[in-house]
């Protein structure tokens, strides 16, 4: 077989179409017919394909997942408190958690008898494997998923051990980055709450 | 004087006043001032990364440098193979002991001004795998850092932000005060030695102290407990063989006239309280099927079996690791040494009684974290604040290091020219070995007398961190087995230890599983095409193209589980989640129309090149009844013309359902591979076009998902047709709530078995296009 070199001009006009294409494919889409929610041309995947990260980002989905946070009932900006935090220190996300990054001591009431609330609770952001585990079998949804993925620290030692008040956040924002998670959990939260108020009134 | 008060201003005083009026002058140091912002300016959008990775965050930064997120836009695109040109050193991912002096001579050879990122959890602190007796728990004890990206792994977006908190730091550097431009010389490194256990000769003086003293080291509280080795049912189908009669009754199974057992798929141990137990499983090339299992029982004082390797070459390396983690020594086997630990380690770390340096108990879950969760880092109660310990008596500086053997068996001269041999290595940094691999190559002018793989350098004691998990906490750590095929590992662990459990997954859960891993194999080899091509030298642009595509199934996974590569998708039972809604208008799309494109317009332009087939045709070839001997599995089997995939061979999950073909080619050389690989994707697709028709609706997971599952006792040897190959789970149960035994058949590190034969007689040049044939990855092969 004798070289001519014809497939390196070959290669380099694949080089020049996916040039030209960046800019025909934002032409023609501006004039194409095709559905608005069309998932390939939503999400950009044709034409120039790179994401201007900082300026943009790239379209989060609700499901991913980086380092956990803990949830309390509020507004964003508020401070959680004990009486709105969510977790019960019941310890399932510990006991889950593969790589046991989560440390939870649980809170005493004033004549030192264990509550069902966390006094302090510690994550190990430089063990966590973003399992998502915890998450997942958190009874009370207090442990959720954050999608907040720009963490770099120039110092480790005492910034990336989470404390409690690093990891709460309130359930306005989480409302927010999971619209449907939260939708469902409000749905099975009324289904319950009336089919509580529905065995009440069977047995008066 | 009395001159310019008469006649005015001199001369000079003018021309300094006219100056002064049009030319800014500024003191020196406002000057310097003023040029630290161009100064920095330059550097910071001139930053050389390494072209260095260690472990999956190297695959995500990887697609940081592809066009999805494009890092030249930060001017951060020139990947320098060779540490004198770098200025940044991104640590991606696990360091380990064996890694560890590596990386500290690279360090040292970087010049002035130098940075490090510490990319993901594992290089920051040790991440999942700290614990682990052969895993650094931070690279920052090591070398100073500049920037700590957390996650696992950080997203190719998280890389970016990390770099641009590297870029702020750089802006607030001045050029007066830069050390680098100072005259004292910057000290190099000690570089850490590989004793009885990793050295840091910066703590010699300590490590002796502790040494001396013989409660140095903390003891444990609480010891791991043997189980005593269960009785073998007549019915299983288990042969229990005693050692003198294995090779007699082995020699006899291989060549027996119905269903000849002549490929040995998996080989491992486990240690019982009176006995190691040695398991061999067999399947037939001819008559493939469920495998046979052999198990050898050896005493625990000096435990030693013949060697298989003369009746199954394939044993090699398995028979090594053995030795290695279980310290069982094989008799006649050629080159009977440690693969994965270096020589001179202290102890056999798989053995139930080893405890390494971390231990806290002999299984998760651990007490000291729930309700009295006092946070301690577990460094803290090391006296040494390490994951190291040392045997009573042990002086560092007294430590001779010992030279590694090495005895290459080599052929006849192969050259015409009459030419000395020479022993060349490649790796473990190296950009063309795929991750932390080594090769020690002889070579005899420009051709390969002989070629022995080394490996070990990612060995992040998968399997002993397995044990003590819980069932379900294994499902993350297979994520993280072969990173690029993360639902693959899933489906795998979950086939094995359903297998005990026998549970009856939902017929919605099925085909998810199947979609995903089918999904899976078309991105592993588009990957795998890319880094071929990249290895031939067409440096980048294709592997670009089919990063591309890579992408888009990622966005997908993304979508579904939530991660891009740690998928954690599976469950006992089924699959963690259904589809979220907007998955399926992409999955449709993606099959019926982007990834068939992308595929046929892959094989158009490269299946026919010139340049790709003089590179390939011929080239490492491996034959038929070689590829079958030394074990070979997956796409590196089946173009030596053996037509054989579990899908197949033992079909699993619902895989008897489809229609689809087995691609094989006669050739057995890198461009049968390549065409092997074109023809699975096109395959995978058929399975994909029938199983999204199909997809029928309900449950995803059957019954309640469990955390504390218990599995009842027995073992099981789960396998499936990962895209490189039989990936196989020997499980192991003792009822309770985590694993006795937990082992990994991974085909990244068996098809290595067969490497030096294939690269005899080769160019150097081709042997990197051979390593990139069989397609290997580094979390699989050292675990």
């Amino acid at each position: 077989m004798r070289l001519y070199g014809l497939e390196l001009l070959r290669g380099l006009t694949i080089t020049l179409g996916h040039f030209i294409a960046s800019y025909t494919v934002g032409i023609r889409r501006r004039f194409s017919r095709a559905p608005a929610g069309d998932p390939i041309a939503a999400q950009r995947r044709e034409g120039i394909f790179t994401v201007q990260y900082p300026e943009e980002q790239k379209p989060i989905p609700e499901r991913f997942r980086v380092l956990p946070v803990l949830i309390f009932d509020g507004k964003e900006g508020e401070r959680w408190s004990e009486n709105t935090e969510r977790c019960t220190a019941c310890g399932i996300c510990a006991k889950v958690c593969p790589p046991q990054c989560i440390w939870i001591e649980q809170a005493k009431s004033a004549e030192g008898k264990p509550v069902p609330k966390a006094g302090n609770f510690y994550i190990d952001a430089d063990v966590c494997m973003n399992c998502g585990l915890c998450a997942e079998f958190c009874p009370f949804d207090a442990i959720k998923m954050d999608h907040n993925f720009e963490l770099s620290v120039t110092e480790r030692t005492n910034t990336n051990l989470f404390d409690i008040n690093r990891l709460h956040v309130s359930t306005e924002y989480y409302a927010r980055t999971h619209p449907v998670a939260w939708g469902e959990e409000q749905a099975r939260k009324e289904a319950e709450a009336q089919r509580r108020a529905a065995a009440k009134k069977a047995t008066p | 004087m009395a001159q310019t008060v008469l006649f005015g201003p001199s001369e000079e005083q003018v021309l300094e006043q006219e100056a002064r009026r049009h030319v800014a002058v500024l003191p020196w140091g406002k000057l310097l001032e003023m040029i630290d912002p161009v100064y920095n300016w330059g550097r910071r959008n001139s930053i050389w990364p390494l072209q260095f990775g260690l472990a999956c965050c190297a695959i995500e930064m990887i697609c940081t440098a592809a066009s999805r997120f494009d890092i030249a836009r930060f001017g951060a695109e020139l990947f320098r193979a060779s540490p004198r040109q770098a200025d940044l050193m991104i640590v991606s991912g696990t360091v380990t002991k064996k890694m560890v002096p590596m990386i500290v001579r690279l360090y040292n050879q970087m010049p002035e001004p130098r940075y490090v990122i510490s990319m993901g959890a594992c290089a920051s602190g040790g991440g999942p795998f700290k614990e682990g007796y052969n895993v650094v728990s931070g690279i920052d004890k090591f070398l100073p850092v500049d920037v700590y990206i957390p996650g696992c792994p950080p997203t190719p977006q998280a890389l970016l932000h990390g770099l641009m908190t590297l870029q702020k730091k750089i802006d607030g550097q001045k050029i007066t005060a830069a050390p680098w431009y100072g005259p004292a010389v910057t000290p190099e490194l000690p570089v850490p030695g590989l004793g009885p256990d990793l050295i840091d000769f910066r703590q010699s003086d300590r490590i002796r102290e502790l040494c001396a003293k013989p409660d140095g080291f903390p003891k444990p509280e609480v010891l791991p407990k043997w189980i005593p080795a269960p009785a073998v049912p007549a019915d299983s189908g288990v042969r229990l063989v005693e050692a003198g009669q294995l090779l007699e009754t082995a020699r006899a199974l291989r060549s027996r006239a119905e269903r000849p057992l002549d490929y040995l798929a998996n080989l491992t141990c486990t240690d019982y309280e009176d006995c190691f137990e040695v398991v061999y499983h067999l399947d037939s090339i001819g008559r493939p099927g469920k495998p046979e299992a052999i198990k050898v029982r050896v005493k625990k004082a000096g435990p030693e079996l013949p060697s298989v390797v003369p009746i199954w070459p394939g044993a090699d390396f398995q028979e090594r690791e053995v030795w290695d983690l279980y310290g069982v020594r094989f008799t006649g086997h050629p080159n009977l040494k440690r693969i994965l630990m270096w020589e001179g380690f202290e102890g056999h770390p798989m053995r139930k009684d080893y405890l390494e340096p971390y231990y806290e108990g002999p299984a998760k879950i651990f007490p000291s974290r729930w309700k009295e969760g006092k946070r301690t880092r577990v460094e803290e109660r090391n006296p040494l604040g390490r994951n190291v310990r040392y045997p009573a008596g042990f002086d560092p500086t007294r430590w001779v290091p010992q030279g590694e053997s090495f005895q290459p068996v080599t052929g006849a001269s192969l050259q015409k020219l009459k030419t000395d041999t020479l022993v060349v290595n490649l790796g473990p940094q190296h950009p063309s070995t795929h991750g932390v691999f080594r090769m020690r190559v002889v070579v005899d002018g420009e051709r390969v007398a002989a070629l022995e793989p080394v490996m070990g350098y990612m060995h992040r004691n998968h399997e002993k961190i397995g044990e003590r998990n819980t069932w379900l906490m294994n499902f993350p750590y297979t994520d993280r087995l072969d990173y690029l095929c993360s639902m693959g590992n899933n489906f795998g662990y979950a086939i094995a230890v359903e297998k005990l459990l026998g549970v009856k997954v939902p017929e919605r859960a099925e085909y998810l599983r199947v979609i995903m891993a089918e999904l899976t194999r078309v991105l592993n080899h588009f990957w795998a095409i890319g880094f071929l091509l990249n290895d031939l030298g067409a440096f980048f642009t294709p592997a670009l193209y089919a990063i591309k595509e890579r992408e888009l199934i990622l966005d997908l996974f993304e979508m579904v589980s939530g991660s891009r590569m740690m998928c954690n998708y599976m469950r006992f039972g089924g699959v963690a989640a259904d589809l979220p809604a907007e998955a399926p208008a992409l999955l449709a799309s993606l099959i019926r129309d982007r990834l068939p494109r992308a595929v046929d317009g892959i094989d158009r332009f490269l299946s026919g090149n010139e340049i790709l087939m003089r590179r390939c045709q011929g080239v490492g070839v491996l034959p038929r009844e070689a590829a079958a001997a030394f074990s070979a599995a997956g796409p590196v089997l089946r173009a030596s013309g053996i037509a054989h995939d579990v899908r197949r061979a033992e079909p699993y999950s619902i895989y008897d359902r489809f229609q689809f073909d087995i691609p094989t080619a006669e050739e057995g050389d890198v461009y049968a591979r390549y065409r092997v690989r074109i023809a699975e994707m096109r395959e995978s697709l058929k399975i994909l076009r029938q199983a999204i028709a199909e997809l029928p609706g309900g449950e995803v997971i059957a019954g309640k998902k469990l955390w504390n599952i218990r599995v009842p006792a027995g073992d099981a040897y789960g396998r499936v047709e990962n895209p490189k190959g039989e990936l196989g789970f020997y499980v192991v149960s003792d009822g309770t709530d985590h694993p006795y035994r937990y082992h990994v058949r991974a085909p990244s590190f068996i098809n290595l078995t067969a490497l030096g034969l294939m690269c005899q007689g080769e160019l150097v040049a081709d042997v990197v296009a051979i390593l990139g044939s069989i397609d290997i990855v580094l979390g699989e092969t050292d675990r």
